[in-house]
């Protein structure tokens, strides 16, 4: 029974041994190909995101310019108003709006004109978030 | 004792370094663990060319996860669960998860026929095992280098290869026992030498 046993840990300990002592085969140059794989699909995921972003900018404006032709078409003197509103915002009362930079915009304010601050917030928006991504967008998306 | 915390450290300060995408950090890595993806899918009875293709899929899947790993699991381990998952997905997108299970193919096995104590005299053992595990069921096989070679606990294989641990116990016990029928008479001396 001893002995049974002191040959089941000796095969052990050789089945072991010997396993751990056997490599093996890499075809050569695997490293430098698996990085330029690695480099090829940061690449691809890159251009990826930047057609994506011109794609969602396309869209935009093709959804903008329908939207704008059904409310124009369906709703003629409702969008002449927003319209009518908007340009009298810019016009009139855009002064007003930079003059009022620095002094607190009431919330009255922005519910009234509410048209133009949700387009200027947009365009702004828009603004930052393409000039943030063509600055640093590469730096963040491989850090 | 102040070794080991050393060595902890570097491993540690390794660790953010490759989490952070460091190319010249994943080259280390991946020349450090290249050798047991290979191991992984030659012994799952992928032929070479596909064997480097599910390699490459390997490290592409570790580049892409290796902020999400949690350091919870042993590095190696958590590489072998991806590992051989890439080389079961290739096998079942092709219809070839059959294998699996299957014995070696009759043809190889003839080939590799146990020779006699006096034959392989000369000859490294560890060819002589390594050629034996060869002959066994492909997760027999698995089972036994994640146990004896990588040293990993019954539960840790159970983890990478998806299975419950009495199925990994089953294998390894037969495994074991077919690995004594092949090797027994090659290593008689040896294991007597031991008493």
């Amino acid at each position: 029974m001893v002995a049974g046993k002191l040959n089941e840990d000796k095969f052990d300990e050789i089945l072991g041994q010997s396993l751990r002592r056997h490599s093996e085969p890499v075809p050569p140059g695997f490293t430098e190909r698996m990085l330029r794989q690695i480099e090829e699909a940061e690449q691809q995921k890159i251009l990826a995101r930047v057609i994506w972003q011109e794609r969602l900018a396309l869209a935009g404006c093709i959804v903008f310019g329908a939207l704008a032709a059904i409310g124009v078409t369906v709703f003629p003197g409702r969008i002449a108003g927003v319209l009518r509103g908007i340009a009298t915002g810019f016009t009139e009362r855009g002064g007003a709006v930079v003059d009022g930079i620095g002094q607190t915009i009431s919330i009255e304010t922005v519910r009234s004109e509410w048209q133009l601050y949700a387009i200027l917030a947009l365009v702004l928006g828009f603004a930052v978030f393409s000039l943030v991504d063509m600055l640093v967008g590469d730096r963040l998306r491989t850090a | 004792m102040a070794e080991k915390i050393w060595e902890k450290r570097q491993k540690k300060k390794w660790l953010r370094l490759l989490r952070s995408g460091d190319h010249q950090v994943f080259a280390e890595f991946i020349d450090k663990y290249k050798e047991t993806v290979f191991l992984c899918c030659r012994r799952l009875g992928l032929r070479e060319d596909e064997a480097e293709d599910v390699a490459s899929e390997t490290f592409l899947a570790v580049y892409k996860a290796i902020g999400r790993y949690s350091g919870q699991a042993e590095l190696s381990t958590w590489l072998w669960s991806i590992a051989y998952r890439q080389g079961i997905n290739y096998l079942r997108k092709n219809r070839r998860q059959w294998e699996l299970e299957a014995e070696p193919d009759e043809q190889a096995v003839r080939s590799k026929e146990p020779e006699p104590a006096t034959a392989i005299q000369g000859r490294e053992t560890e060819k002589i095992v390594w050629e034996a595990v060869e002959r066994l069921p492909r997760l027999w096989a698995i089972a036994v280098i994640l146990y004896y070679r990588e040293e990993k606990s019954i539960a840790d294989i159970a983890k990478v290869m998806k299975i419950k641990e009495n199925t990994i116990k089953t294998y390894l016990f037969r495994g074991r026992d077919k690995l004594k029928q092949i090797l027994g008479t090659a290593f008689e001396e040896d294991i007597d030498g031991g008493r």
